[in-house]
């Protein structure tokens, strides 16, 4: 559960960000609220993960991002992070830590603690590794994990943080179909528990099944924004990716309620 | 617990060793303190400058993310030698220094300006970059250049026969000169510069995800960097001015740990702070040990040992696939 059950709202407005002395993004407005998952969609090169950086904090932008009602900016990285926590696509950790020390980095943004944890902190990242179903891997090394359970590694760091605004970046791409289903699952429980989740997605069915409002990028402008229904939809799709929607068409999968009993 | 147990029991068997072994009678009466008190300084010097560079080691293999950087990456281990010779030459020279401090205390003071010269160059320029590559390229060209000067100042150094051996000495790495007043200097801020890193654990631990992701975990990458380049500054300069330049500690100690100690850094710096000392206090052991007319220099066996054990490391490593 969060901290203190504190919600946070997301709200950016006008946000343009130049990289390089090139406009990656231009004029983007965002909202998310607690309880709700918003998808960030388009091609690749349109912005999509520019963006999440951006309402991280992790980017320099030109407009505002305010998490909680205040600017992202203007906080520094720690009170930062205790709002707002992202989970890259991958990790570049190559040392040989643990699961456990892996997901007990998150808990930084609560203190230094030189006397070691706290009873609060294990708590959380019991909690976190629970959460994400990780818990049987709490000993293992992490850079020896599969790509599927590095992703669920990454998602409990973020949620040890207690952060109620959570940020992920492709959390699927490289999963096979059950590791990419245990985690979409994992995303709509987490909106369950009044998190304000944002979430970059390549698989617009994934999308349609999981998230409740998107936001079509190209070329670092808005297509299309609404529910996620009306944006994965015919005309916006032609318009960013220029290929045919065609409802109904793709196969679908869904959690075997018995093998899970079986797990 | 057990790995602490095994460092101080090392530890105390290279202790009574150091202050045993060596070339003086220890059954003259006579002699016998001074050869004791002698011993006993070196012993605590070689354990400060082990400390010192095992810990920066630890420190700059974390900020990097780099298993193959040694605390000299920096060129403040450069700065610092180069700042000792340019100490010891215009002493040697003009008797330049001595009216100001003792004699004994010319070199260290030397070091420590050496170092924090070179420090001020790295930091105005990443200031003006703040990126870890260009920290690491300018530390690199700073060790380049320090070098360079290194080398135009011990040739110079030739024409007088006792300053051109006293600097070679000092560039090859001793603790043997070493007395009260240099370990009073260096041990203070030896001992600051450790504490001051294992503080910074937690948030090196995060820079190990890269700056990136150490960021959204709330690190203050920037400020992080920039502290702990002063603090590896300390350390090396106050082993140069113990010990002159003495390699493969830094990079060395570390590998030996990591599977014993983890990764964690708050773990990590007191075992090395522990095993740097035992390492470069074994190898002052051997360099009395070897026979050979004049002592072998202690940077001499810290490479001769460092380095094929570096090299068995690696290959452990690579079969372990610890870095793959």
């Amino acid at each position: 559960m969060l901290d203190g059950d504190v919600q946070m709202a997301l709200r950016a407005q006008s946000v343009t960000v130049a990289l390089g002395g090139r406009t990656v993004l231009r004029d983007i407005d965002v909202e998310a609220n607690p309880g709700e998952v918003l998808a960030l969609l388009g091609p690749n090169g349109a912005g999509k993960s520019t963006l999440l950086k951006a309402l991280a904090g992790l980017l320099p932008y030109e407009g505002n991002v305010e998490i909680g009602g205040v600017e992202v900016a203007s906080l520094p990285p720690r009170k930062r992070a205790k709002r707002v926590s992202y989970v890259p696509q991958r990790s570049l950790l190559r040392s040989a830590l643990s699961v456990e020390e892996v997901v007990a980095l998150g808990r930084y943004v609560h203190g230094m603690g030189f006397g070691g944890m706290s009873k609060r902190d294990r708590d959380a990242i019991d909690e976190a590794l629970a959460t994400a179903h990780a818990d049987v891997l709490r000993d293992r090394v992490f850079t020896r994990l599969s790509v599927g359970e590095q992703q669920r590694v990454l998602l409990a760091r973020a949620l040890a943080s207690d952060a109620p605004i959570l940020l992920m970046d492709e959390p699927t791409a490289a999963l096979d179909v059950g590791e990419g289903l245990s985690v979409l699952r994992l995303i709509r429980t987490l909106a369950a528990r009044k998190h304000t989740v944002v979430v970059v997605l390549h698989d617009l069915a994934d999308a349609r099944t999981t998230t409740d409002r998107a936001i079509l990028l190209k070329e670092g402008r808005v297509v299309e924004k609404g529910d996620t229904e009306d944006v994965v939809a015919l005309e916006p799709i032609r318009a960013a990716y220029g290929v045919r929607l065609i409802e109904n068409a793709r196969i679908g999968f869904e959690p075997d309620t018995e093998a899970l009993r079986a797990d | 617990m057990r790995l602490y147990l095994l460092l101080f029991l090392l530890l105390l068997v290279a202790g009574v060793l150091a202050v045993l072994v060596g070339s003086g009678d220890l059954t003259n009466p006579e002699l016998r303190d001074t050869f004791l008190k002698l011993r006993g300084y070196r012993l605590v010097a070689a354990f400060l400058a082990g400390s010192a560079l095992a810990v920066g080691g630890v420190v700059v293999q974390g900020l990097f993310r780099n298993p193959l950087a040694s605390p000299s990456v920096l060129g403040t281990t450069a700065g610092a030698s180069f700042g000792g010779q340019v100490a010891l030459f215009s002493y040697g020279i003009a008797g330049l220094g001595g009216g100001f401090v003792v004699p004994e205390m010319i070199v260290p003071i030397g070091c420590f300006i050496g170092a924090l010269g070179a420090l001020a160059i790295l930091l105005l320029f990443v200031r003006v970059t703040q990126d870890l590559l260009a920290l690491l390229l300018t530390g690199f060209v700073l060790s380049a250049l320090f070098l360079s000067l290194s080398g135009l100042l011990t040739s110079i150094a030739q024409e007088t026969w006792e300053l051109g051996r006293a600097i070679v000495s000092f560039s090859l790495g001793s603790v043997s000169g070493t007395g009260p007043r240099q370990l009073s200097f260096a041990f203070p801020l030896v001992a600051a510069a450790l504490a001051a890193c294992w503080f910074w654990g937690r948030p090196l631990d995060l820079l190990l995800s890269g700056e990136e992701e150490a960021l959204s975990m709330g690190a203050n990458v920037d400020t992080v960097r920039w502290w702990s380049a002063v603090w590896v500054s300390v350390l090396v300069a106050s082993a140069v001015s113990l010990g002159g330049n003495v390699g493969f500690v830094g990079l060395v100690v570390p590998h030996m740990l990591r599977p014993f100690a983890g990764t964690k850094h708050q773990r990590l710096i007191p075992a090395a702070a522990l095993a740097g000392g035992i390492f470069l206090v074994s190898c002052d052991i051997l360099a009395r040990l070897i026979p050979s007319r004049s002592e072998i220099p202690l940077g001499v066996v810290t490479g001769l040992i460092g380095a094929p054990l570096f090299l068995l490391l690696l290959i452990k490593l690579r079969r372990e696939h610890a870095y793959a």
